[in-house]
Formats: structure tokens, sequence, C-alpha cells
């Protein structure tokens, strides 16, 4: 009796300790922040000098970061945000950011402007870009535009030149041939672009045509046979490389045509061109998405190329808004990142980063300047099922670049394949 | 029957505990050495496989809750899906074709190594070394880097004057090069087929060969019989395996399957739905499925098996 008496309170006070252990930890003052992003090590570098220079001056918040390629960026965070195991700070892109937010797995951040957060001197159309139904989730990390970085040594041996802000489809036709005649057929001028899906659109919008409105597909199944017919007639004359060189291409750095010496151009986003250049020893060149015609207006836009969100969970939210504004507004922060993440979208840090870019980094800023009289308005924010269509498309185009399917029966199997992904139920 | 009743009588007495208490003083400690495998598998196998069937029964978007859909998912895979037909055939292909030709490349090795030769261990274990590498993602890379356009293959092929493709990246040869991946890890079957072989009886080939019947007429009437126990194990093990293949095609694809889903494999098709694409209900509905149909697989196997497996006891 009196020995099951003083276990049982031998069990009741070390559970009392154990309670107390656990709601007053030593390191009370410390928050842990989690933050994770896609990318390249490139990017990773940067990220983390932020990281140190953040952690140095604010010794109370200690910041783990995590970082994995495109691909297998959205499977973790998918299993981390169900597993409730989400980090606090998420980069985010315009595809997702939608889904994550009506889902309520982001945090609106209007209650932090001003309050922790400046947005002062932000462009409007970034801060509007971010915003999902009315409410701020996503702070832009950098202004991007769809741009074709090209190696300017293989161009220029070719004999080819191109106007970067006005040359055209026709251009790519008449001149991307004199690239694999100069080259034994080793070298293409471009890539086989008919799976790029932000090529697609862009070429679209050139139309006058959109790819999403309200949801729904803003394109025709002729549209996407047009389409398809205009990279076979490219193919055919070799101004773009096969199709077996183009499938190598799983969207990695390391694998684009351009990175591995196939094509003397790869279809990206502007910011791409700092990463592309650390690794080819050729100076590279920023132009536009081909033009339907030299004066053609409204394909580009401005986006954002990516954002950090805050998650809805975390447990400090208050230092990961802090971290976030420091991210974006101190200037110290805006000269390491550069414009690898895209040209900073607060007209303050573009004039810090200005003085301190290598020349790469300038004609980033430049292009995104020269872009102002071509680029249209920003689309609205894309339908959930956007990253899947994505992979739809480059499915589809090896279907008709391999010759699987023509480009006649082609187009209206891929708007119905839009038309059955856009209304299933997940 | 009085009997009886007077034998549970004065037990009633006597509290429950203490059988409770004999069969733990009896059976407890093995009860509790068995603890660690007793969490993982109620933990990490039974328990996710329950609540993987409620959830193929739902349409589940990981980030709200499941909403019950009936046999929606079921329906849709076998009605409105050209994906999942697409994937079925990659496979089916896979396992139709790797496995016997990995069977019968590991059988072939064996016996070149069953003759007796110098440094056997030594052969043995760098024969067995692919299958340690072979699921691996530093494997799946230099496979790509062996088979791309300007790979191995074609440097190879380059010296006879041939012009290969791109055998990696091109649909009509992509899931070829995954087949050859399979069949050059062919070390464990291997090494089972040496244990199997070692056990055949020397005087039956000593009595054959006296008998005149030449080296392939033994392998046919001897060594093949008596070796069918194992090769039926063997294809049992490696039917399961080469069903549940992804990280080669993952990796080697980018996680896409392409090019036009060639190398769609079910558990890569099954993953794009779960993680790419946030079906966890249709992903999960499509892991029954696979799990069902290598059950079916399996029992097939060892219902023919009585024709054409002979145990010698």
């Amino acid at each position: 009796m009196t020995f099951s008496l003083s276990r049982r309170s031998f069990l009741a006070s070390s559970t009392a300790a154990l309670l107390a252990a656990g709601t007053l930890p030593s390191w009370a003052q410390q928050s842990q922040l989690r933050l994770i992003f896609w990318g390249g090590q490139a990017r990773a570098d940067r990220t983390y000098g932020v990281v140190d220079l953040f952690t140095k001056d604010h010794s109370d918040v200690s910041i783990e970061g995590e970082f994995l390629g495109w691909a297998d960026y959205w499977p973790k965070v998918a299993t981390q945000t169900a597993g409730g195991n989400q980090p606090d700070i998420i980069q985010m892109d315009y595809r997702y950011i939608g889904e994550y937010a009506r889902r309520g797995s982001l945090a609106p951040l209007d209650e932090y402007v001003g309050a922790g957060l400046d947005t002062s001197s932000f462009d409007e159309d970034q801060l509007r870009n971010g915003t999902v139904d009315g409410k701020l989730i996503g702070i832009s990390l950098g202004v991007a535009a769809g741009a074709a970085v090209y190696n300017t040594k293989v161009l220029a041996d070719a004999g080819v030149e191109i106007d970067p802000m006005r040359w055209t489809y026709d251009d790519l036709l008449t001149q991307g041939p004199k690239v694999s005649e100069s080259t034994g057929g080793a070298v293409a001028m471009a890539p086989d672009g008919s799976g790029i899906e932000l090529l697609f659109e862009n070429w679209l919008r050139q139309k006058g045509k959109a790819l999403y409105a309200d949801g729904q597909p803003a394109f025709a199944p002729e549209d996407v046979t047009e389409w398809f017919e205009l990279w076979a007639e490219l193919r055919a004359a070799k101004a773009i490389i096969s199709p077996d060189e183009q499938a190598i291409d799983t969207g990695v750095l390391e694998t684009a045509p351009l990175v591995r010496g196939k094509s003397a151009m790869n279809f990206t986003t502007s910011n791409q061109l700092v990463a592309y250049q650390t690794l080819i020893p050729d100076p590279l060149g920023i132009a536009i998405y081909p033009a339907t015609s030299p004066d053609s207006t409204g394909g580009h836009y401005r986006n954002s190329s990516q954002y950090f969100a805050l998650s809805s969970t975390s447990a400090a939210p208050e230092k990961a808004v802090e971290f976030i504004n420091f991210f974006v507004n101190n200037p110290e922060a805006a000269s390491l990142l550069g414009v690898e993440r895209g040209v900073p979208a607060s007209a303050a840090m573009r004039d810090a980063v200005a003085a301190t870019l290598d020349e790469r980094g300038q004609m980033v800023v430049q292009y995104i300047a020269d872009l102002g009289e071509i680029a249209g308005d920003v689309p609205p924010t894309p339908p959930a099922s956007a990253g899947e269509i994505e992979v739809a498309l480059k499915t589809k185009s090896q279907e008709v670049s391999f010759g699987a399917q023509s480009p006649a029966d082609a187009g209206p199997a891929f708007y119905n394949e839009v038309i059955q992904t856009l209304g299933r139920t997940n | 029957m009085t009997v009886q009743n007077v034998a549970t009588a004065p037990q009633a007495g006597v509290p429950k505990t203490s059988v409770w208490r004999r069969i733990w003083q009896q059976d407890g400690p093995g009860y509790l050495f068995l603890l660690p495998w007793f969490i993982g598998f109620f933990g990490l196998t039974l328990g996710p496989m329950i609540s993987s069937l409620y959830l193929s029964f739902t349409h589940f978007d990981l980030l709200t809750a499941p909403r019950w859909a009936g046999v929606d998912n079921y329906v849709r895979m076998f009605t409105n899906d050209p994906k999942f037909a697409a994937s079925m055939r990659v496979t089916m292909f896979f396992v139709i074709f790797s496995v016997p030709l990995k069977l019968a490349f590991a059988l072939g090795v064996a016996m070149l190594l069953n003759r007796g030769m110098k440094g056997l261990p030594l052969y043995r274990a760098l024969f067995y070394l692919p299958s340690l590498l072979g699921a691996s993602v530093a494997i799946a890379i230099l496979w790509r880097q062996i088979f791309a356009g300007d790979g191995l293959v074609n440097k190879f092929l380059s010296i006879f004057g041939i012009v290969g493709p791109s055998w990696i990246s091109n649909p009509n040869y992509s899931l070829w090069t995954l087949i050859v991946l399979a069949i050059w890890q062919f070390g464990s079957p291997m090494i089972i087929f040496l244990a199997g072989l070692r056990q055949i009886p020397q005087d039956m080939y000593e009595a054959a060969s006296l008998d005149g019947a030449s080296k392939w007429r033994q392998f046919w009437k001897i060594t093949l019989p008596l070796l069918t126990p194992v090769v039926f194990f063997n294809a049992i093990i490696q039917t399961i395996e080469a069903f549940k293949s992804f990280t080669p095609a993952f990796i080697i694809s980018g996680g896409t399957g392409n090019p036009i889903n060639s190398t769609l494999f079910y558990t890569l098709y099954l993953y794009q739905e779960a993680f790419g694409f946030f079906r966890m209900g249709y992903a999960s509905a499509l892991a029954w499925v696979l799990l069902a149909l290598v059950a079916v697989f399996t029992a097939f196997s060892f219902l023919t098996s009585k024709y054409w497996v002979h145990y010698d006891d």
C-alpha cells in the first residue's frame, strides 16, 4: 500500500516536472523559423547570405533553410502542409499561390502592412500580383518577364543577327537554319518551345487571347493546332533542336539544351539570365520571346518571379514577417540578392542594387525597363489545375514532335484535356 | 458434462487477472521483444494501409478534409482515364519483358560462375554490386548520360558509323533503356540461382554424360527441372519488384513519365496524382488497384506452379 502510494506520488510529481519543462524551456526567448524555397545553388548561396545577415542583428531568431529543385518542391510543400509541418516562410509561385491561399494554409499579410511590413515603395502591380481574393498573400521577390536567353558567341559565329526587342518567329525560321548549317547540325538556334507553357501563353496574348479567363481556357482548339503547326515548320527547317534532344530537358537548369550546348537559346524568364551565365562560359544576351510581327505588343507582362508567403500555422508570425520585410527592404540584403530572383519590386531597392550589379544584372534591369512599351496587363491568378496543365502541354507537344499525333488532331485533343482537367474535382 | 461443471466451478472464484498474469509471465518477454516490430507494423504499415483504403473512397486534396466520394475514383479509373490506361500498359510491358530477361541473364551468369572458377567470391560480389546500386539516384543519372544523344552508347556505335538516337528521351526506346537497367541489376536472383545450382547432385550429370547426353540436353532435362523451385521463387520476387519499380523512371524523366508518357510507370502516375496534382483519394485508389493486381499475378503463379515446379521431396 505504501509502496503503491509512493509510486503514484512519484509519477505525479515527475509528470508535473515534465509539463513544467515543456512549457518553460530555457530558450523561451528564441524563435525558430523555417524557410523553404526552390532554386539552384546560386540562389541558395544568396538566400543564406541574407539569413546570416538577418540573424546577426536578430539574435533572438534562428532560421533553418531548405531548398529543392522545382519538380521536387511542390510535393514536399504539399506533404509538409498536410502533415501540419509547414515551414513558416514559403516561397510561392503564381500557379500555386491561389490554391494554397484559398485553402487557408497561407496567412493574409494585410494586418502587418505598415506594422512590421513596409510596402510603401513597392510597385503597384507587384502588390496586386500577390493579392488573392482581395487579401495580400504573397510578397513579390522580384519582377520578371518571359525572356529568351541566348549565346551571343554561337549566334555571331553563325552570322545570325537579331534585334533583341523586336525579333520574330519569321526571323527564327529564316535565320535559324544558319546555326545548324554552320555547326554541322550539332547546334540549333532555339530549343523546341512548343511545350513551354509561358511561351504558348505569350503567343496567345500577342493574338489578343489568353491562357485562362475565369477559370476556363481563353483560347480555341484551332489556336493550339496553329501553334503546333508553327513549331512543325520550324522543326522541318532545322531552326530548332530535335524532339529527342528536347525531351532530355527535365526543367532543371543543367539539362537545358542551352547549357548542354545543343541550342544557342532558351525560352525562360528574365531573372534566369544570371543563373544561366554561371553555367555557360560564353557571354549571354537577353531578348524577348519571338514576336508574331516586329511591332506586336501585349504578349509579355511584368510577372512576379516568386513570392514569400507566411504559413497560417506559423508559431512566430511577427518574426517571420520581420524576416520577409528584411528580405525585400534592406539595402544590404538587396545587394546580396542582386537580380537572381528578378528585379526588386521596391523602387528603393532597385536604386540600392543598381550600383552593385554586374553586367548581366544590369542587362536584366534594362530588359525589364525596355519591356515597358511592349508589355501588357498581368493575367489573373490561374485556376487550381494550372500546374497539371503545364505538364499536359509538354506531353502533348512531344506527341506532335515525335509524330504520334498531327497538329490538326492535337489541337482539339489538348483543348479537351484542359477542359476535363479544369472540371475535375480533386 | 458434470465433470466439466465441477472443474470450472472452483475456478470461477479466482480473479481473471491471474490468467493474464500467467500469460504475461510465459510470453510477456517474447512480446516485449517483438514490440518494436509491432509498433512498426501497426503504426507504419497496417494503420496507413487502412487509412489509405478509406481515402480511396474520398476526394482528398491534402489541404482540406477528405470528402466521401463512394466508388467514384474506381469508376473513373476504369472508364475515363487515358493516363491510367497508359501507365498500366507501360508497367505491364516492363514486367513482361524485364522479369524473364533478367532471370535468364541471372541464370546464365550463375551457370558460368558455377564451373568452379578461381576467385569466385570476388566475381560474385562484383556481379552483385549493381543490385545494390540499382535503385539509387546516382545510377539513374548515370543511365541518362550513357543513353543520351551524345552518350557512351552512341559514341560506341559511331565507331561503326551508326548514328544512334537519344535512346533515353525517344519514346520508342526510352522504356527499353529502363528494361536494360533492370536486367543489369541481376545480382540477387543470380546469387539465389547459384545456391540452387550447388544443390543439384553431380552424379546426375555424370550418369547423363555416360549415357551420352549433350550439355544442352543436360540443361533442359536435369538443371532446369531441378531448379524450378528457385526459378519460381525468383520469378515471384522479381515480378513484385518490377511492379513496384519507381526511382529510375522518376529520375530519368524528371518525374513526368515523358517522353509521351512512355516511361509513365504505374507507381510514377500514382505519385504524380498524389503529390503533383494533390489527388490523394484517387492516388489511394490507384494504390489499392496495384495491390490487387500484384496479388492476382502472384496467386496465378502459385496456382500454375504445380504444373511446372518440381519439388524433389
